[in-house]
């Protein structure tokens, strides 16, 4: 799909009500990531997913301005008109929440429900560590060490490191080498020159408040409480925020849908099933 | 001819009587939730209590509205026969949701015949959604139509329309309920209700399926003899936004012959309001958890279950016990510190049933269990929402009879390890009970048999509190095997335990003196331990008291009511000491000189196991206390069993007389029982 002389790769598997529209999140990682969602819920529903612009499949535009978070919404709507899905539930994670409340506060027709894992949303909470870092991103500290690794200069030194140091606070669960591995495989797919045009502004935390009064769907927050990179307390706001529901995962990261998978396709399975009088209730016992 | 109705889960908190053209229509309503839910009445054969298993479970988040029909319950009886027409039926619907104020239900029905269609058809404003269990609509053949026509003898056809409701084997409850609900109302009443307008001539019926726009679920059961297995999806298919649910070997009352499941099934279609926040911890980041649920009847049980929890804490530091619990078990719980989990409160009091059920000194307590099935249901939804919300090693039920029943009926809600505790085995009849109670007691046993063969992964252990000599000689039934036999084939032996260090109280003249007894009087505790049945037997003794003084002039009796009996209930003469809950009884029973006790197993055995004389009452009708009870004690050559009906003060006294002070040779209790039980326990953690 192109949108804007961008190329847009999507991705539909299996079929079934309602639609679940797996977001993509920040360009280091691209649709793989919900390899453990789409196997599963293509069993039931209408699965689709897209690679961010900056990876993968996508195309990797030069004008940073290509890669604010409105492009990434449209690209989902996109997405969803290209595949005639009127109506989707939404699954986001970290930077992707942001993207996908835009969706649900500004096209609440087009979303049945909200899931935001880890959502990297700007509170009036705390934010993580690597925040904090990038209010530092283009200032050479000349360190590649630690979150000083989130760095323009850091990155185009060594982007192989910074993928490796991120990806281990990513998954702070021991035994994670396989997720680690995963994602820093994704993580090579593009560059440090992408990521770093990628690197715009989000959408504040003025509209991000205004957006979550907006959404009107049913909202699931599924977050870690060891989460390292964005602290647990904004994920229980984001909840409060929406109205919504939260399933905290105690002792996990921030990557519970790759790191937990059986627990989080449950919950996300049970999010879908309890949408008001779903008629998928049928079977035998 | 109205027997008592059974301790009920939960009462109403609201209701009351809707009046048209002169005929009254009682409702009641349960719980206060955002979200309203309405259980239809079916035939006027049967009445609200149809809903008995489902109430106290919804009434926790909804607004759960019943209401009686005409011609059944508390509802009027009209004289006229258009009085039970259809429309009837629907527009009372509409006046109770008016009466209780609520705008918009979910509406569930039991073999409805259109009257439930046609709210959500001529009312869609007030039905959100519908739940329809084997709908009674025209669109297969309903079979055995004529079986159902002979109504001359109205018990008789009740019995038989029942049975046929309830195909599954072990049902005996479920029709002994219908048919007595059927036996409110009489044949004549029914006749009008037959002759009354149905439309249910296909056509309207189609008509109707058609005309319903909100979502549907049909409960159907694949042996249903009544509306016939092709009922259910013929209907799902009639209705647009429709889903079938068929529950595979059920009858037409799957709501009541498999409430657990077909709770959890309601609940899920109409979705709660999750809680806002939840919690899952990763499998490597959890504390090991074990929830131990101990029998509220009486104390008896907790005092050992706090004994193997200690000797299980031993070997395994690391483990948190949580108590899932009830009064009075909670009153020793709470004195040590134990965490209750906070979901105990949802409980529904068996042991206030168990008094209930009770009269003087009586208490038939094998048909006090069956009445208790729906506080069991109850309590074991309890207990699910506690283990599906939370995480447990390991589930640790002392004769908790719903966890260990309906695990055994729901197999596949089994996430923990599981381990069951009892102190006896088998039903057994009493001899005035005659042949029903022969055949009801072996069908019991016989189910609990085929639970075990069926499923033996649910109990990954079963520990039995005593020796196999404890066990009554016998057969579960007849065909069926020997008591023994099959449990010593089916559970670990660890002796009896009795809960607290016999070396405590192995200086007994120290323990006097600690306790204010004088090494110059005898005295007499008499006591029902936990139990709130009772009274009137600690009225007895203390009507001794005076004659007893007479033969035994250093006589001290005192008198201990226990958490559930009120003292002032007790009128006592001068010289009687009336005590209320004693802390640490155990220690007094081992000082005492003579105890007079009820026919209970823990108390009995404290007293045996301290070679203390003693008098036991055990409660008429009481299987467990007059045979189980007995056999084990006259293994132990322990205590004098007297009849409550043949004791005079006089004859009392002389027993008194007779016993106190004695020099008693018991067989010893191993005190090992505890420590034996929790290592069985632990090779599960």
């Amino acid at each position: 799909m192109d949108r804007g002389g961008v190329s847009i790769r999507w991705e539909s598997y299996g079929r079934g009500d309602p639609p679940v529209l797996f977001l993509p999140t920040w360009s280091i990682v691209h649709s793989r990531c919900w390899k453990h969602q789409i196997p599963d819920f293509a069993r039931r529903h209408r699965v689709l997913t897209f690679d961010p612009r900056g990876n993968g499949g996508s195309g990797r535009p030069w004008d940073p301005a290509a890669y604010s978070e409105d492009q990434f919404a449209a690209d989902a709507l996109a997405v969803m008109d290209a595949a005639a899905v009127e109506q989707a539930v939404l699954v986001g994670l970290s930077l992707g929440a942001q993207r996908a409340l835009i969706l649900a506060g500004e096209h609440r027709n087009r979303v049945r429900g909200l899931v935001l894992i880890g959502p990297l949303l700007e509170l009036d909470e705390r934010p993580g560590a690597e925040r904090e870092a990038a209010t530092r991103f283009t200032n050479d500290v000349g360190l590649d060490e630690g979150w000083d690794r989130y760095n323009a200069h850091s990155w185009r030194r060594d982007y192989r490191g910074f993928v490796e140091f991120f990806f281990s606070q990513v998954f702070t669960e021991p035994h994670s080498t396989k997720q680690i591995e995963d994602c820093v495989g994704w993580g090579l797919e593009t560059n440090a020159e992408t990521l770093i045009t990628a690197e715009v502004p989000g959408i504040g935390a003025a509209r991000t408040v205004d957006l979550c009064a907006r959404v009107r769907c049913p909202v699931l927050v599924v977050h870690g409480d060891e989460d390292a990179i964005v602290p647990h307390p904004i994920g229980m706001r984001a909840a409060e925020l929406t109205r919504g529901r939260i399933v905290t995962f105690a002792g996990s990261g921030h990557c519970v849908q790759a790191r937990d998978p059986v627990r989080f396709n449950l919950v996300l399975r049970e999010f879908i099933v309890a949408l008001p009088f779903t008629t998928e209730r049928g079977g035998r016992w | 001819m109205r027997t008592r109705e059974q301790s009920r889960a939960r009462y109403p908190d609201g209701g009351g009587y809707i009046e048209r053209d002169g005929v009254r229509i009682a409702w009641e309503r349960y719980g206060s939730g955002d979200r309203a839910i309405l259980l239809m009445p079916t035939w006027e054969i049967v009445h609200s209590r149809m809903w008995k298993c489902q109430i106290p479970f919804l009434a926790g988040n909804f607004t759960v509205l019943t209401f009686d029909p005409r011609g059944n319950g508390r509802s009027d009886r009209p004289d006229t026969v258009s009085a039970y027409d259809r429309n009837q039926r629907t527009h009372d619907a509409i006046d109770v949701l008016n009466a209780a104020g609520v705008p918009r239900v979910t509406v569930v029905s039991w073999c409805g015949g259109g009257d439930d269609l046609a709210l959500a058809v001529h009312h869609p404003d007030r039905v959100e959604a519908m739940v329809l269990i084997a709908p009674d609509l025209v669109v297969t053949e309903t079979p055995n139509e004529e079986r159902y026509e002979h109504m001359e003898d109205w018990r008789a056809f009740a019995q038989a329309f029942f049975a046929d409701n309830f195909p599954e084997p072990h049902s005996t409850k479920q029709i002994e309920d219908a048919v007595g609900w059927a036996m409110e109302t009489d044949a004549v009443v029914i006749q009008r209700g037959l002759d009354a307008a149905w439309d249910n001539e296909e056509p309207e019926v189609r008509e109707l399926l058609r005309g319903v726009g909100c979502p549907v679920l049909v409960v159907q059961g694949s042996e249903d003899l009544i509306a016939g297995t092709a009922r259910g999806s013929a209907v799902a298919a009639a209705i647009r936004n429709s889903a079938l649910l068929e529950f595979e070997g059920s009858g037409h009352g799957p709501h009541l012959r498999d409430a657990v499941r077909f709770n959890l099934v309601l609940r899920d279609f109409i979705g709660t309001s999750e809680p806002r926040a939840t919690r899952w911890t990763r499998a490597r980041s959890r504390r090991k958890r074990a929830l131990y649920v101990s029998s509220p009847i009486g104390l008896g049980h907790v005092r050992r279950d706090v004994a193997i929890a200690d000797k299980l804490r031993e070997l395994h530091p690391d483990l948190e016990v949580e108590w899932l619990a009830q009064h009075p078990v909670t009153t020793v719980l709470e004195a040590r510190g134990e965490r209750i989990h906070p979901a105990s409160v949802q409980l529904v009091s068996e042991s206030a049933h168990m008094q209930a059920e009770s009269n003087e000194h009586e208490l038939h307590c094998f048909q006090a269990l069956r009445r208790m099935d729906e506080i069991l249901v109850s309590n074991f939804m309890v207990f699910l929402d506690v283990v599906q919300a939370e995480q447990y090693d390991l589930w640790i039920g002392d004769e908790a009879w719903d966890v260990d029943y309906y695990l055994h009926e729901n197999p596949e809600l089994k996430t923990a390890a599981y381990v069951w505790l009892t102190d006896f085995v088998g039903y057994l009849p009493m001899a005035d009970g005659g042949k029903h109670e022969e055949f009801l007691t072996a069908d019991y046993n016989a189910e609990m048999i085929e639970h075990i063969a069926r499923y033996p992964r649910v109990r990954d252990r079963a520990i039995f509190v005593g020796d196999p000599d404890d066990i009554v000689p016998g057969r579960f039934g007849p065909g069926l095997p020997a008591i023994r036999d099959w449990t010593e084939q089916h559970f670990n032996f660890v002796g009896y335990i009795t809960g607290f260090d016999p070396d405590d109280s192995a200086d007994r003249a120290a323990l006097r003196d600690e306790l204010g007894y004088a090494s110059d009087e005898k005295v007499c505790l008499v006591t029902v331990g936990g139990s709130g049945v009772g009274t009137r037997l600690l009225q007895r003794v203390i009507e001794s008291f005076e004659p007893a003084k007479q033969l035994v002039p250093d006589l001290r009796m005192i008198v201990i009511a226990g958490p559930r009996i009120d003292p002032a209930a007790l009128s006592a003469p001068e010289g009687v000491e009336i005590r209320s809950y004693q802390h640490n009884l155990y220690r007094h029973l081992a000082a005492c000189d003579l105890a007079i006790v009820q026919g209970g197993l823990a108390t009995a055995m404290e007293l045996t196991a301290n070679q203390r004389p003693f008098i036991y009452f055990p409660l008429k009708h009481h299987f467990e206390q007059c045979i189980h009870v007995h056999h084990r004690l006259r293994r132990h050559k322990a205590g004098r069993r007297m009849d409550y009906d043949d004791a005079s003060p006089e004859t009392l006294a002389a027993a008194i007389d007779q016993e106190i002070g004695r020099t008693v040779d018991y067989r010893a209790v191993d005190p090992g029982g505890a420590a034996r039980a929790a290592s069985v326990i632990a090779e599960l953690l």
